[in-house]
This record gives structure tokens, sequence and C-alpha cells, in this order.
């Protein structure tokens, strides 16, 4: 009995599939083992969001099994070579990535969004990030993902009252703390992450071509 | 017999659904590293920075209690602090290791104990000449 209940729910809500190697086949092809991150591009309104994020990348993209160069240290290498906007290098051939680092692959992060949103009866914060891996041999994109994330900080309670107070107080307490940001730009990252073949270090390693994910391509885009 | 298949389907089913949402056993410790690192950016000041240094060494003694490889990049991250406080030989070695353990990195990890060469004679000069 609950099986029959359970397996029209499985199906009944699944939203459009696709799988890595579908997706990322280059991936599969070049197995970058090494990852550069670059100084996140900064579209945002906020101007201390570059310095924030950036922070928050390197943790995660180890844990999906690649090799990450220290990003305290590859920034400053940047700095004394006269790189600190990434925004002067993405149309420029990666080699040089390769020469000077020995790095296979760069991830290029921008961030979209990072910031309050408020509306007449309700505010979000929304951090949203672009990524692209580029590989440092042929210029290519490898793998390129949106993760983005919206808290509704009013949450429906816009009846007032005393639930309507604690909401206002929650949306002044993100105000003044930058730090939430950066919570919510890691769930971000592993939102977009999750699309990402896993590199050599992880034990799930090249067998996880087939495994779905949920496609977030936006509309007018795929529609290309 | 219905029944029993019943069972080992939802036995299937529960399978799937505990491994998807099963915590998968961790790779790295990486303690509080993104943490400490972000406070040393927000804040810039000594005491930030010591608490960061502080946790990649936390980071690579947990590891080796739990057996696990030390994360990419905590070896070279401390070298290059070490390398910024004049401590270069304890740097060399840091650079050394994150080479050994990873060795995709040891090109950069060379450059760096070029670096840290070139910086270790002009301390010991400038310490000679203030002594």
């Amino acid at each position: 009995m609950i099986v029959i209940l359970l397996i029209p729910m499985m199906f009944s809500c699944m939203p459009k599939m696709n799988t890595k190697v579908s997706e990322f086949p280059l991936m599969y092809e070049e197995h970058p083992l090494s990852i550069l991150i670059l100084p996140p591009m900064n579209e945002s309104t906020a101007a201390d969001a570059k310095q924030y994020y950036s922070t928050t990348i390197q943790e995660p993209l180890a844990y999906m099994g690649y090799y990450t160069f220290p990003y305290p240290i590859t920034e400053e290498i940047l700095k004394m070579e006269g790189i600190y906007d990434t925004e002067l290098l993405v149309n420029l051939p990666l080699t040089r990535f390769k020469e000077y680092f020995g790095a296979d692959a760069v991830l290029f992060t921008t961030i979209k969004k990072w910031d309050l949103s408020y509306m007449v009866l309700a505010s979000n914060l929304e951090v949203s990030i672009d990524c692209a891996l580029k590989s440092t041999s042929t210029d290519q994109v490898l793998w390129t993902y949106t993760g983005t994330v919206v808290v509704d900080l009013s949450g429906g309670n816009t009846g007032g009252g005393l639930v309507g107070l604690i909401a206002q107080a929650v949306v002044t307490a993100i105000n003044s703390a930058a730090a939430d940001y950066v919570t919510y730009a890691r769930q971000a990252n592993y939102r977009a992450l999750y699309s990402m073949p896993f590199g050599r270090y992880h034990p799930q390693y090249n067998k996880d071509k087939n495994v779905e994910f949920i496609d977030q391509t936006p509309e007018e885009k795929a529609a290309n | 017999m219905k029944k029993t298949f019943a069972w080992s389907i939802l036995g299937i089913l529960c399978w799937f659904f505990l491994n998807g949402c099963a915590v998968q056993k961790q790779l790295y410790y990486f303690g509080d590293y993104s943490n400490t690192l972000y406070s040393s950016k927000k804040f810039q000041d000594e005491e930030s920075l010591l608490k960061h240094k502080q946790e990649l060494e936390k980071i690579i003694s947990e590891s080796e209690t739990k057996k696990m490889l030390v994360p990419p990049g905590i070896y070279a991250e401390l070298g290059f602090l070490n390398l910024k406080s004049n401590n270069s030989k304890e740097a060399i070695v840091l650079f050394q290791t994150e080479a050994k353990i990873y060795p995709e990195s040891k090109y950069l990890m060379d450059r760096l104990i070029q670096m840290a060469n070139k910086k270790d004679p002009e301390i010991s000069a400038v310490s000679n000449s203030t002594e």
C-alpha cells in the first residue's frame, strides 16, 4: 500500500533533469585535477561582496575531489603580477595559468546578486552566483552553473502582530551582519557544485556520469 | 509471499532514500577553516590572522589523528603565513610537504620555495646588521 502511494509521488513532481555527462562532456574528456580560483567578479551592488565571497569557494571545491590552489596565496601572487580584476582575463588565453601555477583549469565566479530587495509586503535576501570552469589547455568552458539562494524574510507573515515583529527583527539582523550573506553564499555554492562531476580525490570520481541534477538553466537561455 | 515482496521493495526504496540523504563520509577535516578565513579577511588584524593560523595547525593535527588526508592547500597556506612572518625555513618544509601529498601542486610549491630561499639570505643579513 505504502509503495503504491510512494511511486506516483516520486514521479509526479519531478522537474527537468539532466545527466552530468550529457551536460558537461568535456569534464570527462579532460579530467582536470587542479583548479585555480580567480578573484570573483562583482556585478552586485554590494562592494564588499567580492572579498567575502572569495572565502567560501575553496572548501566545497576541495570536497568535490579537486586539488584547489590555496586562494590566499594565488590571490596575492596575482596581485604581485598586477592582476586585481578577473574581468580583464575573461577573453584572454589561459595557458599562462598552466605555465605559472600548473593549473589544469581556472574557476571564474561572478556575483550576480548579493542584496536585500524590499517590496511592499515582503523582502527577500538574494545571493546569486555564476560559475564557469575553463580549461587552461583549450580555453573551453568545461562546466558552468548558477547557484541562487532566495530567502523570503517575511515568510508570509505579513499580517503583523508578534510574528511580523520577529520577521522584522530578522531583517534588521541580516541587514547588519554581512556574515549571514556568507552563510547563504555557501548554500548557493553547494547548490551550484551539485551539478559538477567529481574530481580525482572523490570516491565517486568517474562513476557519476549518469547522475541527474535539476536543470536550472533559465528558459530563454535553453531556447537558444 | 506478497507481503515479503512488498517489504523487499520498501527495503530497496529505503536504501535509495538513505543513500541519497545520509551524510556521506567526509573526504577531509576542514574544521572552522571558512569562518576563520572570513574573519581574517573581514577584520584584517593580527588577532584574526593568528586565529586562522591556529585553525590551519589544528586542521593538520586533527586530520592526522583522524587518519585523513590533510585538505589541499592547508600546508601551503600555513607555509605562506610562515613566509610572511619571515620564518622561511619552516615555510620551505611546509611547501615541500604540500608538494609531496599533492604532486600537482609541485610547480607552484617550487616557485614558493624559490621565493623563500631568496628571502632567507636577506633576512639573515638584516638581522645580522641590526644585532
